[in-house]
């Protein structure tokens, strides 16, 4: 009888605890980023940075090692070089080659520069988000360094994402492949703007206009929300446009997010001040112009005119 | 002593958390392209011990911190947690029938959790069936919980079971 009095509460309770959590959920859905839903993520992501970047650094190259055995494949022609050395030696060439991997990578990283060499600021990987669904990274870098939600954030191999949430110390970016995020991007090869979308592991690439995209094109952000320019990947497989109504297509993203450290944060863009930069540049092109002049200086290009409808992430 | 296991508990979620986001996940030990869920395994060896009012909070409670942490809403974790902890303090007695027992209760549990948490932030206009992956996501932790509840249960066991001796009944 005790038992089930017991039970009889803890489903009261359990009712009463899934209220509160649907509440939450409708608020938190319904403010958009704003609110009581931010607020608590900011306490807690003050409370839990501090550990989880302790975590991280402690077992970083435990993860490291376990992440290289994962990838059986590409370490097989290693394994075949290294099988005469002894095991002490090859756990230290491995520990060698990822401290190595990184300081090469940092090296590239601080070697990026922004599109229209717009200022950055280099961050580091916190956390990659609490489950798989997540397609989300917590940088630890915040407003505090100039951070705010809309700035694009690059690495060495393209467009990672745009951030979505920012508090002082950290900031959340959503990457490019999560299905809410879209971005306006330009084929580099035919000029033709569209926009692609995430679909969790690649994108999906719409172009209006263009009469067929080809594997292998390489597609660069289009220059509204984000500055033009930045590689966002490349087209899968060939399409073409037969009946007038544009066209679909996949992109492979240039990113390999898993193997994502550090990026940087571009700031300071207003895709405001990209068009009077671009109506400025276009005038001084029309005007006359005294003596010999380097044809790449007034060389127009089309980044930055394109329809951005839609880009930003829902 | 009860309020001192359910601290221990507390505790043990809050590691688990940690040790969710940053060492599990993409990036980090993700093989195949999906981590385990250890949270929920700590919290459902820990709800074995503990009455089942600080059970279900303990779920809720870990459940909102993967919330404030992840992506999603706040309060889609919570909702799948809560349910699936319910659940386990339902058929709790029957892990007294040894480890098999357990191990296919955290298998099927943590599969519940994956989905109610699929289902849910579906209503809440989450789009998480855009992609195939969200099968393996869903498949992938459950069977890499069999693993951490290797570890987890008698971790758990030696720290709060030890001194209860409870068994799953309430």
């Amino acid at each position: 009888m005790q038992s089930f009095q017991r039970f009889d509460r803890s489903t009261s309770l359990m009712i009463a605890l899934l209220v509160v959590a649907f509440l939450l959920a409708t608020f938190d859905v319904r403010s958009a980023g704003d609110g009581i839903g931010t607020t608590m993520r900011d306490g807690a992501q003050t409370l839990f940075s501090p550990l989880q970047n302790a975590a991280s650094a402690v077992t970083r190259p435990v993860v490291g090692f376990i992440d290289a055995i994962s990838d059986i494949a590409s370490l097989r022609e290693e394994n075949e070089a290294l099988r005469a050395e002894n095991e002490a030696l090859q756990a230290q060439v491995q520990q060698f080659d990822i401290v190595q991997a990184e300081v090469e990578f940092l090296r590239e990283l601080n070697e990026l520069t922004a599109p229209d060499d717009l200022p950055t600021v280099p961050a580091r990987i916190g956390s990659p988000g609490a489950s798989t669904f997540d397609l989300i990274r917590w940088i630890d870098k915040g407003s505090d360094d100039g951070i705010s939600i809309g700035d694009a954030v690059i690495n060495t191999q393209g467009l990672v994402g745009r951030v979505d949430q920012v508090f002082a110390e950290t900031a959340r970016v959503r990457l490019i492949v999560d299905p809410f995020v879209k971005v306006s991007v330009r084929d580099k090869i035919t000029n033709q703007t569209g926009i692609v979308t995430g679909a969790n592991t690649d994108l999906i690439l719409r172009m209006f206009e263009a009469d067929v995209v080809r594997e292998g094109d390489v597609i660069v952000t289009a220059g509204s929300r984000f500055p033009a320019g930045i590689v966002v990947g490349t087209v899968e497989q060939t399409a073409a446009d037969d009946a007038g109504f544009g066209l679909d297509s996949t992109v492979i993203p240039a990113v390999n997010f898993s193997r994502v450290d550090y990026v940087k944060v571009i700031v300071g863009y207003s895709p405001l001040d990209a068009e009077l930069a671009e109506q400025q540049a276009e005038q001084e092109a029309d005007e006359p112009v005294e003596g010999p002049t380097d044809p790449t200086e007034t060389t127009l290009s089309t980044e930055g005119e394109e329809d951005a409808a839609g880009e930003g992430s829902g | 002593m009860r309020s001192r296991d359910v601290g221990i508990s507390l505790l043990l979620v809050v590691l688990a958390v940690v040790a969710q986001t940053a060492v599990f996940g993409d990036g980090r030990i993700n093989p195949f392209g999906a981590a385990p869920a250890a949270v929920l395994v700590v919290v459902l060896a820990c709800g074995r011990y503990v009455d089942p009012e600080p059970a279900l909070l303990l779920g809720f409670t870990a459940g909102m911190l993967l919330d404030l942490l992840g992506g999603a809403p706040l309060g889609l974790w919570a909702m799948a947690y809560t349910v699936v902890i319910y659940v386990a303090l339902r058929f709790r007695s029957r892990a007294d029938d040894g480890p098999l027992m357990v191990g296919l209760g955290v298998l099927l549990l943590t599969l519940m959790a994956n989905a109610l948490f699929l289902i849910i932030g579906t209503l809440f206009g989450e789009r998480f069936f855009t992609s195939t992956a969200v099968i393996k996501n869903t498949l992938l932790p459950a069977v890499y919980n069999l693993l951490v509840a290797a570890v987890v249960f008698p971790l758990v066991s030696r720290l709060i079971g030890a001194r209860q001796r409870l068994g799953w009944s309430a």
